[in-house]
């Protein structure tokens, strides 16, 4: 209830000054706000090409750290856990803790600077109100002002703030990916039991056991830089890390415009990479590997595959 | 008919000795060589309409009228010409709509029975590899994304391809 007070109050500031010039971007750190900081528990559709995928997404808020699960509903089980910047994936019939490196939450998340940067780089309006998971959505459209991005539309719930629907749009208007909840409980009533049950305790324990035993990595200079990065997009990490199956730690460079990411993996390449090389997707996400000078290039980023290739082909090596 | 069998080749729809076939006819007979790399002039400007949308009218109005008129009693003739090459121009931008339009119609009831007969062939929009998985999870934590729905995001990195067993 307090937090409903204080969300309340962000609310409405946000919709005193609505009038102002970047008051529509206020909608991002609502919605960012309302996720980190509410009850719900729901069913969401999430869709690209002729891929469509049910889900059920439960997140609860506990002496201000969140616990959130993810679990798939159609096809092989899945499951994913999330809880206090780590992850824990359930495949093929075991939970496993992955190699997290955010360490602890990072909110509040949209700096000022990259308001800015968002302003810089699209066009906000406001596109009505709609009706989803039988709530009232405010409608806000991010249109990109070139095209190394997507257009992004979001449905904000406008009594909660909570993201109900979201859709990526290519340069043609054509629906890239989207999610939308189709049924939602907020606040009180959501099950945390969960939290509680022995077999999440459990592996959740074990989780925190092996990942003290991890190495985890520090932030680095790795030397590596993006020559033709898109406009507004900033480093926001670089870490080297271990990753599952790799002979040798993994580089990652991770560059964001407030509302996609790009990420560059670098890699000494052990020579079977043959097969890799390219372009691919899956909904909205692009992915483009190469190998240059034996060394294994991946760029993974929610923008079109325009802008995951012009950042590998203008990656340099600017070290010692 | 050639223009059949070398559609069907391109679409991955022709069996290994069929397409070998193909091939060694494609290589001696300059006619079905022609309409080989019209067929891929086509499916290049279908995927990436973007670099060839353009008028180019203007562009061949400029190249005729830069065309010599030699003698101005013969300029009947030759506007006549143009006139014939205007319309065989038109004829042909009107052919390629055609075929545009029909391989539009067919794709996506093709796509799924060329995917399921012929895995070795690549299609032009390529799916994300399982195996690229664990790049997606590493670029999730970090992507603004997960503000804004939470952790529905993720399911991106644990996505399943019906057909394909869960690795």
């Amino acid at each position: 209830m307090r937090v409903w007070a204080g969300f309340c109050g962000l609310l409405l500031a946000a919709n005193v000054c609505a009038a102002e010039g970047n008051a529509r971007f206020d909608w991002l750190k609502i919605v960012a706000f309302a996720g980190h900081q509410t009850d719900y528990s729901g069913v969401f559709v999430y869709q690209y090409g002729n891929h469509v995928e049910t889900s059920r997404i439960t997140h609860v808020v506990e002496t201000d750290s969140e616990y959130e699960k993810l679990e798939s509903l159609d096809g092989p089980k899945r499951e994913i856990i999330r809880h206090h910047g780590q992850v824990w994936c359930y495949k093929n019939h075991k939970m496993v803790q992955v190699d997290s490196h955010q360490g602890q939450v990072r909110f509040p998340l949209l700096l000022t600077d990259q308001l800015s940067a968002l302003s810089e780089n699209y066009r906000v309006r406001e596109a009505g109100i709609e009706r989803v998971a039988g709530y009232d959505t405010q409608v806000v459209l991010f249109q990109p002002k070139d095209n190394l991005r997507y257009t992004h539309m979001i449905w904000v719930h406008t009594d909660s703030g909570l993201l109900l629907k979201s859709a990526v749009l290519n340069d043609k208007m054509k629906i890239v990916e989207q999610y939308a909840f189709t049924q939602l409980k907020i606040g009180s009533g959501v099950d945390r039991s969960w939290i509680a049950s022995s077999a999440t305790t459990a592996s959740l324990g074990t989780g925190k056991a092996k990942s003290a035993s991890n190495k985890v990595a520090a932030p680095v200079n790795s030397g590596w830089v993006v020559d033709a990065l898109p406009s507004g997009f900033k480093k926001t990490m670089e870490v080297v890390r271990p990753m599952q199956g790799k002979h040798a730690p993994v580089t990652q460079l991770v560059f964001s415009d407030g509302l996609s990411a790009i990420s560059v993996f670098i890699e000494p390449a052990d020579g079977d990479e043959d097969d890799v090389e390219g372009l691919s997707s899956r909904g909205a996400v692009n992915l483009y590997q190469k190998v240059v000078d034996k060394h294994l290039f991946n760029v993974v980023g929610e923008v079109p595959p325009k802008a995951v290739m012009q950042v590998l082909d203008s990656v340099r090596y600017n070290g010692k | 008919m050639m223009k059949h069998e070398i559609s069907a080749l391109m679409d991955g729809e022709l069996f290994e000795d069929e397409a070998e076939i193909m091939f060694d006819q494609l290589k001696q007979d300059p006619d079905a060589h022609r309409e080989w790399a019209v067929y891929h002039l086509i499916g290049d400007v279908l995927r990436q309409p973007e670099y060839v949308h353009r008028d180019i009218s203007t562009g061949v109005r400029e190249r005729l009228l830069n065309e010599p008129t030699v003698l101005a009693p013969r300029s009947h003739a030759i506007k006549q010409k143009a006139r014939v090459f205007a319309l065989s121009a038109a004829a042909s931008v009107l052919a390629v709509g055609v075929v545009a339009w029909m391989s539009l119609q067919i794709s996506p009831e093709a796509a799924p029975q060329m995917a399921m007969q012929q895995p070795d062939i690549r299609p032009v929009n390529l799916q994300i590899q399982p195996k690229s998985n664990d790049y997606l999870m590493a670029h999730q934590e970090f992507s603004p994304s997960n503000d804004m729905n939470g952790g529905a995001s993720y399911m991106r990195t644990v996505t399943y391809n019906p057909g394909e067993k869960s690795q």
